[in-house]
Order: structure tokens, then sequence, then C-alpha cells
């Protein structure tokens, strides 16, 4: 969609009133990953150039700053750390409590481990790689585990998916499923319960402490559709987590941990189809918000959704908020292509607060006016 | 010594010789007012003062939701800094009269003044703005206006001016933008331009950090009005206009870069357009701290801005009149202090000149 300057100047204006506040960062390559470091930090890495660079970024502090706004002139990120990567960096994790990032690439089959560094230092330095079998020359997707033991929960397709002990490499678990459905995504559910979505997306929930594993396909499987998904991070209130599914014609299925088979509701959103890149697609839960969920990759937009009132009948849901800077920005009007949001992230404690980042190079942090009374 | 005495009678005499022939001009279109009886659009006007003319009106802020972005209380506190710091006194402060329908009609469209005053502005015309539409707010913005007009006819009679508003610059002919509704800079090169004979050739040094783009569509054909904009190229708007001159900095700029850059262009400007007036906007937006501004000055950045743009002026027996122009910040006593720079620097500048 071309953006005039009118329609950008308009949006500006509305944005002082829309916005608490908007901080735009330009990142001198895009990234499509955004990964919490810390309380105020994150990472985020290159995917376009041949040698990548990896970024702890330090939030706007005048975002801190509460009332006091007038004290705190500092709205820029700040970059607090850096490293180059030898290849595209796809996915990124941080392994909580450490100063631990995984990174895996586009061109091969490795993991890079990564010492994101103390206060005494700038760099970002690899400490080791962890080498697999897979060639299947897909994406490996990543989720750290959640034991006291540093891990990571890796794999390109359901059979090659692992559970591997960072600090020496060795395979703990593996997923005993024969399956060749390429991963679009996993995550543990808590310390020992994971689950795996596919690119067609089929769920697999499994316990790495039982070699097997519970396949759900979705009931009427759509050829030519990729799914991407969502799982609230409750911690280790697991009973009642909510899954959601992203599919690149703009569906979304909700489903209950406890009963994968049956989705609780399934809706259309209104957004255009089709994807420029399937890997960009993202629906994440907020960690504040009850029942709010966001949606990306389509466009320049983000959008924020209450679930609350979603049910199976058909219907359209309105977002409680869209954020267009992307589309908006000064960059965005005088490059070739429009710019697509690659990835966003829920800050962890501000209930209205969320980063996205797009193809230009853009990197935001916002919040905006809650015009809904009562949530 | 004596060479300076001589300098400050020489730019004294020059200043009186233009007002003699101003106010002869004034008398004439004013045939019913006495010989020496100066005509100011003013409800209080400082006639015995010596002193540095300030102009402001209570009518200057009005009521807004709460939490509008819109520092709308900077207006009056920039008052209470000067007075705090002993600045000026009440006894130099001038208050302007509501700008009239006629006055505004020579800048504005019938159909958008009888839209504006009548609160018929489109939900979505308001949305651009920023500002929801209020019967106050139609006020304070024909005080404001109404303030410069006041500003311009004394800085003419006296040789510098300075009013505590001003600089709606992103107003149109027929529709408001930006936080402004109506277009005080040009309502006033407009009306003291004159209408007939020889016209006064006003310059607008516009320093703003955004682009003066109403004023620049306004007076794209007029020869008698040049307007010269400095501003920040990624700031709103992204639309821009022509301006007679404009410069566009990149993000980041500093004091140092800033102030070349002024220093670049407004001598030869004043040298060659020879105005007959110079209407200042002071903006404070370029200011790092500023919310929406992208550039870095400081403090003592502003100040000396101020200081070069109103010495260089004056030195040149050129009457000049300010308006504070924007600046965003939600702390806003510190805003009302940066926009008091301009004021201190006028004082200054008044001192020194023996004005």
């Amino acid at each position: 969609m071309d953006i005039s300057s009118d329609e950008a100047d308009d949006w500006f204006m509305e944005s002082l009133n829309t916005y608490k506040d908007l901080h735009v960062f330009q990142l001198e390559h895009p990234t499509k990953v955004i990964e919490w470091t810390g309380d105020k930090s994150i990472c985020v890495a290159g995917y376009t150039g041949a040698k990548s660079e990896i970024l702890e970024l330090l939030l706007p502090l005048k975002l801190y700053a509460g009332d006091n706004q007038g004290l705190c002139a500092e709205r820029d990120f700040k970059v607090q750390r850096g490293g180059f990567s030898e290849e595209p960096v796809e996915c990124l994790i941080h392994i909580p409590g450490t100063r631990c990032v995984v990174t895996s690439g586009s061109s091969s089959s490795t993991l890079q481990i990564w010492d994101i560094g103390g206060d005494d230092s700038d760099v970002i330095k690899r400490t080791g790689v962890i080498n697999l079998k897979s060639t299947s020359g897909k994406g490996i997707k990543i989720a750290p585990g959640l034991t006291d033991d540093p891990t990571v929960l890796h794999g390109s397709c359901i059979s090659d998916v692992q559970l591997t002990e960072i600090a020496t490499g060795r395979a703990l678990y593996t997923v005993g499923n024969e399956s060749l459905d390429s991963v679009s995504g996993l995550k543990f559910v808590n310390a020992h319960v994971f689950l795996i979505c596919a690119s067609n997306g089929t769920l697999l929930m499994g316990d790495t402490r039982d070699p097997l594993t519970a396949l759900y396909p979705l009931e009427e499987s759509k050829s030519g559709l990729h799914w991407s998904f969502g799982l609230r991070s409750d911690g280790f209130q697991s009973e009642s987590s909510i899954v959601a599914r992203l599919s690149s014609s703009a569906h979304i299925l909700l489903s209950d941990l406890r009963d994968l088979l049956s989705p609780i509701c399934q809706t259309q959103l209104n957004v255009q189809h089709s994807p420029p890149n399937n890997d960009f697609l993202k629906v994440s839960w907020a960690p504040v918000l009850n029942s709010c969920l966001s949606v990306s990759g389509f466009d320049g937009t983000v959008h924020v959704y209450n679930t609350t009132d979603w049910s199976t009948e058909a219907q359209i849901p309105q977002p409680i908020f869209s954020h267009r800077g992307h589309e908006m920005s000064h960059d965005a009007k005088y490059s070739g292509s429009p710019a697509v949001v690659t990835t966003h992230s829920w800050h962890q404690s501000r209930p209205n607060t969320l980063l996205s980042a797009a193809t230009d190079g853009s990197l935001h942090v916002w919040d905006w006016v809650d015009i809904i009374p009562d949530r | 010594m004596f060479h300076l005495l001589c300098k400050t009678c020489t730019y004294r005499a020059t200043i009186k010789f233009k007002h003699v022939v101003q106010n002869e001009t004034l008398l004439k279109r004013n045939p019913m007012h006495g010989a020496w009886r100066r005509s100011f659009n003013a409800e209080h006007a400082c006639l015995e003062s010596r002193a540095l003319p300030l102009v402001h009106h209570v009518n200057y802020i009005c009521d807004l939701p709460e939490n509008h972005r819109f520092p709308m209380g900077k207006f009056p506190k920039v008052l209470e800094s000067l007075f705090r710091d002993q600045v000026i006194t009440d006894k130099q402060v001038w208050a302007p009269k509501i700008a009239s329908k006629g006055l505004l009609g020579c800048v504005h469209t019938e159909e958008y003044l009888s839209n504006f005053i009548g609160g018929k502005i489109s939900e979505k015309d308001q949305r651009r703005t920023g500002f929801p539409w209020s019967s106050g707010l139609v006020q304070r913005c024909r005080y404001e206006t109404g303030g410069t007009v006041l500003a311009g006819e004394i800085a003419l009679q006296r040789g510098l001016a300075c009013s505590t508003a001003g600089g709606t610059h992103h107003a149109f002919p027929g529709y408001g933008a930006g936080f402004c509704l109506l277009n005080d800079l040009a309502v006033t090169a407009t009306h003291l331009m004159g209408v007939s004979g020889s016209k006064r050739k006003i310059l607008i040094v516009d320093l703003d950090v955004h682009q003066g783009d109403g004023t620049a569509f306004i007076f794209k054909d007029e020869p008698n009005v040049f307007t010269f904009s400095v501003h920040c190229g990624k700031n709103f708007p992204l639309r821009k206009q022509q301006s007679d001159l404009d410069v566009s900095l990149e993000d980041g700029t500093e004091d140092k870069e800033y102030l070349s850059k002024v220093q670049e262009h407004l001598p030869w400007l004043l040298e060659t357009f020879q105005p007959d007036l110079v209407l200042y906007d002071s903006g404070v937006d370029p200011h790092w701290e500023d919310e929406l501004g992208r550039l870095r000055l400081t403090d003592e950045g502003l100040y000396q801005r101020d200081l070069y743009v109103l010495q260089t002026v004056i030195k040149k027996g050129i009457p000049v009149a300010t308006v504070i122009g924007g600046g965003y910040s939600r702390d806003i006593d510190q805003l009302a202090r940066r926009h008091s720079i301009i004021h201190r620097a006028a004082s200054k500048v008044w001192r020194e000149y023996g004005l």
C-alpha cells in the first residue's frame, strides 16, 4: 500500500494522542528477532547480509521515566554490545538466568552459542557451536529449556527435534516421532512439557521424561497454508494455557492445552492475506493484559486483539489497536517497497508496551493509549 | 567610544526616519486619529514604558482534554519565568486585541473562517490539527494571532517586540494542521505589508524545527514577503512546501553546525532583500530534549542563535518582532523556561543597542 505524505502527516498528528510513548530507532540492517535479555534490554540480529551483526540494545530510558519524563531526555535505543555472526541470523533465543544467547542461521546446520557479556565488556563473543546431524536445509527453530541446567530445544522438522545440553552439546532427549513435517515453532510449557507447531498447523505435545508424544493434526487441513503459533507463557500455570495458531490466510485457531483436538474458537482476521514471507508471521499473547493477543507479518502493521468475546461463530474481529508506525516512517516512504513487520514482542511487565521491527531496519517501542475503559 | 556613540545615533536616526515614514502611512489609513496617536491593535498599551515591549494575553490559553499532548500551560509560564527572574516587569507587558474576522480574512478563506469560528470543522480536519474544536480554542487562536500582529506593529515603532506565543506556521488558508489553526505570521505580514502603494517588505525567519509550510504556501507568489525556514528534514510535515529559502538539516545537528547554517544565510538575505520588518519564529523544538524535534541543540545553542538573529537584524536598523514557535515536552516548567530564552536575548539586545 502506497502511503502518501499527507496520510503519514495525519497519522503523525493522531499518534501524539493515540500513543503514550513511541520511540523509533533505525538499525543499519533489519532484524527478524527481538529477544529480551533483561528488564530493559533486548537482542536483535541481522538476517540480510552475509555477515550479520548481533546487538544488545538498551531500551530508551525515557520509557521508564514515568511522570518524570522531563528529567530524562534519552529517547534512543542504546547499543550496549555487539558481535558478528558468520551467517544471517534466523532465530535467536536468550537462556533465562544466564548471559547466554543461542542463534540458528540460514546457511548452516549448527547452533551458535554466544556470551553477551557483562558490564566490563561491549563484545558479544561466540563461545561454542552445536553441530547438528540434520541437513534438511530448512531453518532450525530453537527454544530455551526451562530447567536450571541451560538447554536448548531445536529442530527443523518434527523427527529431528532434540533437547541439547548447552555446556556439553549432549543430546538429552529426542522426539520419537518420524514425521517430516517442518517445524514452524516450538516452546516449553513448563520444565518438562513442550509444544511443537508444524508449518501445516499440526501440534505435537511431548514430555522430556517420556519418549511418547501426542500429535494433534488440524481437523481440516488446507494445503499451501503456513501456520505459526503463540503460547501464553504462564510459567507453571500450564493447566489453563491457550495456544493460538495463525495461518498465512489470516485464520486464527484458539485451543486449550488440555484439549488440543477441539479448538475453542476460530476466526478470520481482516488483514491482507498472503504475507510476503511466512517467516514473518507472528502471533503472541500479552503477558499482562487478559486475553489479548497480537498479530503481525502480513504488512507493515501490528494488530492487537481482545479475544474475550471471540466464539466459534463466524465473525471478523476488530483490533483494539493497530500500530502503523512502520508504514508511516520517512524511510519507508522513500524506499522501493513498503515495509513489512518481521517480528514483534510484548514488554514483560508494562501492560500496553510492545516492540516491533520491520524489513526497512526500523525498530519501534510503543505504548498505546487505552481508549477502552475497563479491561 | 565616540565612534560607537555615532553609530548608535545613526542607528536611532535610521529607525526614527523609518518610523516617521510609517507613522504617516498609519495616519493616512486612520484619518480619524490625531496627529501622533499610535493606532495599535491593543487592549492594553504600555505607551509610557521605555522597556522591551512584551505582548501577552491571559486568553492565550484554553482548556484541553486531560492528558492532551499540546503543552497549553506554557504560555503563562513563559511570562512567570521572566517575572521570577526579574527580566521584565508588568509595566512592559502589552495585551493584544482579538484578531478580527476582517484581519484574518486577508489570509484565510471565508469558508474556513466561518466553519472554524462557527464550530463546523469535520472530525477528520480536527484530528489533522491535533485539537478537538471548542469555542475556547477559537478564542485563544484569535488572541494569539492578534498578539503577533501587535508585536509587529510595536516593532515598527520601537524596533523590537516579543510575543509570549505565536508561530502557528502550519495553518493554510483553508485548513489547519499540526497544532496550528490560524497562521499568525501570515496574517501579520499581510496586514503590515499594506494594501497599496509602496508595500513594506517583510522577511519571515522561521527557525522552528518543523518547516513553515503554511507560510511558505501562502506567500509563494508574493514578492514582498520572503519566507526563510531552517528545519529538520525528517520532521513533520513529510509533505514539504517550498519556502523562498529552505535549509533542511540532518537528524542530530548540534549547536555549532546549526548556528553556522543560520550565519551562512541571514546576512546576505538582509542585504539583498532589504526588508522593512523581520518576523522571527524562535521555536525551541530544535532542542535535544524536545519530544518531537530530531535535532540536538542545547539551551546555550538556542540563546546564541537568538542573540545572533536579533543582533544581525537590529544592527542593520531593521525592526524585528518575535514569536515563541514550537516546543514539546511533558515538563512544562522546563519548556517554558526554554521558550523564555528569546525574551532574555531580546532584553540583552534592547539594552545593548539602547532601543
